[in-house]
């Protein structure tokens, strides 16, 4: 891999005949507004000729018709792996007139008012990263109805920057966490829909919109989205968006619902396949029903997974999440060695940590699984594959994240954890909670 | 074992498939309005009956995103109005040896799909390499405009390399004697080219001929040359993964191939060392993939540049053929090392990734107590082991034997 000057590169499949760039990038195809696919490249493989950009544009569009046309059943309903289950029959791929044109009106973008919906963005000592989130959240088509900036800081130095921001309500909050900043979010907005997004992150001028829609369209409680890597200059974003995966790869909405959770509830209920916190956003009642984020979990707690730890109690009551890739952030992935280190011990102690929690809220053996079984095995099976295969630097990043491993599980077990408990309510009849 | 050979169109109404008794399953060609869209194996019961809801359900399974996916690319080919590239001169070559009958069932085949061509004009070629009695040339005679070669020298590359230069077309396709063209080859080959003006060679599809014996079903189950119904495009160099081009066998089999005859003629050809006829039958196509590859033209795998090959009968020739791909990669692998500095690395992690992948396969055939997988695996690796024992070296003295015989 060509070390300097990666890219990531966006181009227009509808409009774009040909691509003349040729520096190694990861191109994010789109069409108008809707987002297709990734594609990695190196610079012997660029530029994309014509015909290449077109099978692109086919194989996404039919995986974009086959998810969103309402003719075919949209969207699909997650599988195990978190992938979606193709629905389509020989009989809708042969009867849909002019196919292009059925892209077109799916790829429609959203102008729906963003007045409904309360930003809260949870920041620490990141001013110039939270200006540019600041910028990109004000920028947005439409605008959200109040946005909001908890600053988890001790000092409350990031007053002075949302000051210049003339819509942002600032709110400081001097306990440590970002579940407890989260919930300092929640407890201060006033609108029905409440989106999360990090400090860290740009988000696309359709964000709100998007945002928007999806409650609009569907009687849901909780919505995810699609993170994108906004850089991916250094050895280390790289790392972490291809070789660990990034934030997700899924180009098509998906509902996760009960019977996802059941599928996976034996080896622990795969929940983080939900989506990520930096773009996530919930009807405010979720928040009565099944309570608010857990104070013990997320970063400067437990590491992270108080995201994916509410997506748990959400979908083991009854509830559903969508996930809408429409709505788009970029993410600026850590670009350091150590940082990317630092932040895979704190996922893995995170996620242990929030097994074990859930494990404590609801008695499923599942989680128990992935922590003795499933975790230790992926470890063992990663070890010999970096020994064998590579790619530089696994080996290091394991090391890291069976730390991580043993670290959640002293956290977790530190006495009087389980003071803290929230009182989960079931849904009274969960079909119909179910989209 | 045996397996029926059926074509389906899927833009008609289905009717049931009857087998015959003796029949284990089918084989199935499906085309979408004639583009080929899939092939499937499907295991049934001696004797039954494929009903049409059977059909019906695989179709939705395994062909309805592809046909999706193919209308998509039509619709948008049609928004754009490409201007009309006139297409080069075509040589269709054909290397052959003592058999007659094959190469008669081929040249039939091309009979029917010449005619109607885009490409501004087509010949074929025969290069009879050697063969032993005049039943070859008796055979060509029996077509009308088709140029006969003879090549003395025995070797599969000696032929190739003669046809490089008796050809007059700017574009040279070869296709091996034990094949049979799809009656939408040349236009597949023709869609490729003309979409793809710089790239440096084609690949297409390989199917089953038939699939009448156990040796024939085995090797179709177990992949056969199949590379896919979606195009691929192939460069000096690719993203996800860092030994490309090394493993260049992913590009296609040289039963159907074509190249830009001039980049060729500048490569020096194939090596005559590789495919040297019984002793080493293979690597002459790995080669010059990878040499295509590495003088930094792109190669284009069209599926629907697609032929029908017929597969080894018997279970000892399946056997040998297993043999000779582990004997023809090394050898190949071993060549490129000592010719191509730059890329010694990834021959080096080639070699390792090649032999723990057999061993893998090794392993995983004894633990389901599969002997005769257990069988092919270990002919695939002996050959391996075969080549990288300095099988160039042996190959390149014979070649050159060869050629002192006929100077």
């Amino acid at each position: 891999m060509s070390a300097d000057g990666f890219k990531v590169r966006h181009v227009d499949l509808s409009t774009a005949h040909t691509s003349p760039e040729r520096g190694a990038a990861l191109s994010v195809f789109w069409w108008k507004d809707l987002p297709l696919g990734t594609q990695a490249s190196l610079c012997e493989e660029l530029p994309y000729s014509h015909p290449r950009l077109r099978q692109l544009a086919s194989e996404f569009a039919a995986a974009q018709l086959e998810a969103r046309s309402s003719e075919l059943g949209a969207p699909l309903r997650a599988t195990y792996e978190g992938w979606p289950k193709p629905e389509l029959s020989l009989a809708t791929a042969a009867g849909i007139e002019n196919p292009v044109k059925s892209l077109d009106s799916v790829a429609c973008s959203s102008s729906l008012p963003g007045d409904e919906i309360s930003v809260v963005i949870c920041t620490r000592n990141r001013g110039s990263a939270l200006s540019d989130c600041l910028r990109s959240v004000s920028a947005q088509r439409s605008p959200p109805g109040e946005i909001i900036v908890v600053d988890n800081s001790s000092d409350g130095n990031a007053r002075g920057l949302c000051a210049e921001f003339s819509r942002v309500r600032y709110v400081h909050e001097p306990r440590p966490g970002l579940s407890v900043a989260r919930n300092a979010g929640i407890r201060a907005s006033r609108l029905t829909i409440v989106a999360f997004t990090d400090d860290d992150v740009e988000v696309h001028p359709g964000w709100t919109a998007e945002v928007a829609r999806a409650f609009a369209d569907r009687n849901i409680e909780a919505f995810t989205g699609l993170v994108l890597p906004a850089r991916l200059d250094t050895a280390a974003q790289r790392f972490f968006q291809f070789t660990l995966g990034g934030f997700g790869t899924t180009f098509v909405p998906l509902i996760f619902d009960r019977r996802f959770f059941e599928e996976t509830r034996p080896s622990g209920a795969h929940v983080w396949k939900i989506g990520a916190g930096a773009n996530m956003a919930f009807r405010r009642s979720v928040f009565e029903r099944i309570g608010m984020f857990d104070e013990r979990l997320g970063a400067g707690a437990a590491g992270c997974s108080e995201d994916s730890e509410i997506w748990y109690r959400l979908l083991a009551t009854g509830g559903a999440c969508l996930y809408e890739p429409r709505a788009v952030v970029f993410h600026h992935h850590r670009s350091d060695w150590p940082g990317l280190k630092r932040q895979i011990r704190a996922y893995m102690k995170g996620h242990v940590a929030a097994l074990l929690v859930q494990y404590d809220n609801f008695g499923d053996r599942g989680n128990i699984v992935r922590i003795c079984k499933q975790l230790p095995a992926y470890f063992l099976r990663t070890f010999v594959k970096s020994l064998l295969q590579g790619p530089p630097g696994r080996l290091g990043i394991l090391a890291a994240e069976v730390q991580g491993w043993v670290a959640g599980l002293q956290y977790a077990l530190r006495l009087g954890w389980r003071k803290r408990r929230i009182p989960v309510r079931m849904v009274a009849n969960a079909n119909e909670e179910t989209v | 074992m045996t397996y029926m050979l059926a074509d389906i169109e899927l833009s008609k109404p289905f009717e049931p498939i009857q087998l015959s008794p003796g029949q284990d399953g089918i084989g199935l060609v499906a085309r979408w309005r004639d583009r080929l869209i899939g092939f499937e194996m499907i295991a049934l019961a001696s004797g039954s009956t494929m009903t049409v809801e059977q059909l019906k359900t695989l179709a939705d399974e395994r062909f309805a995103r592809r046909i999706l996916v193919a209308r998509l690319e039509e619709d948008l080919t049609h928004r754009r109005s490409e201007q009309e590239r006139t297409l080069p001169n075509l040589s269709i070559v054909i290397c052959t040896k003592d058999r007659a009958q094959r190469l008669s069932r081929l040249l039939t085949s091309l009979d029917r799909v010449r005619r109607q061509s885009a490409f501004s004009s087509v010949e074929i070629v025969v290069v009879d390499n050697a063969s032993v009695d005049a039943s070859t040339r008796d055979a060509v005679a029996g077509f009308e405009d088709v140029r006969y070669v003879f090549e003395p020298k025995a070797g599969l590359d000696f032929a190739r390399n003669a046809a490089l230069h008796v050809a007059s077309g700017d574009l040279i396709a070869y296709l091996d004697d034990d094949v049979v063209v799809d009656r939408n080859w040349l236009g597949g080959l023709a869609k490729a080219c003309s979409g793809n003006p710089d790239a440096g060679g084609f690949t297409g599809l390989v199917l089953p001929y038939r699939l009448d014996t156990d040796a024939q079903v085995f090797f179709e189950r177990r992949g056969g040359f199949g590379r896919g119904f979606a195009r691929r495009e192939f460069h000096n160099a690719r993203f996800d993964n860092p030994l490309h081009p090394v493993g260049s066998g992913v590009l296609g089999a040289g039963c159907n191939m074509a190249f830009d005859r001039t980049l060729l003629i500048a490569l020096g050809g194939f090596d005559e060392a590789l495919d040297t006829g019984a002793p080493l039958p293979g690597g002459g196509d790995l080669d010059i993939f990878y040499r295509v590859l590495r003088a930094g033209r792109p190669m284009i795998y069209e599926p629907e540049y697609a032929v029908y090959h017929e597969h080894r009968e018997t279970i000892p020739q399946l056997r040998r053929q297993y043999w000779t791909w582990g004997l023809g990669m090394m050898a190949f692998l071993v060549k490129s090392y000592r010719t191509d500095d730059e890329m010694r690395a990834r021959h080096r992690a080639m070699v390792r990734w090649w032999f723990l992948d057999q061993l893998k396969s090794l392993v995983r055939a004894a633990g389901r107590f599969r002997g005769q997988e257990l069988r092919f695996a270990m002919a695939e690796l002996w050959g391996g082991i075969c080549g990288l024992a300095g099988e160039y070296d042996r190959s390149t003295a014979r070649s050159q034997a060869i050629r002192e015989k006929n100077p």
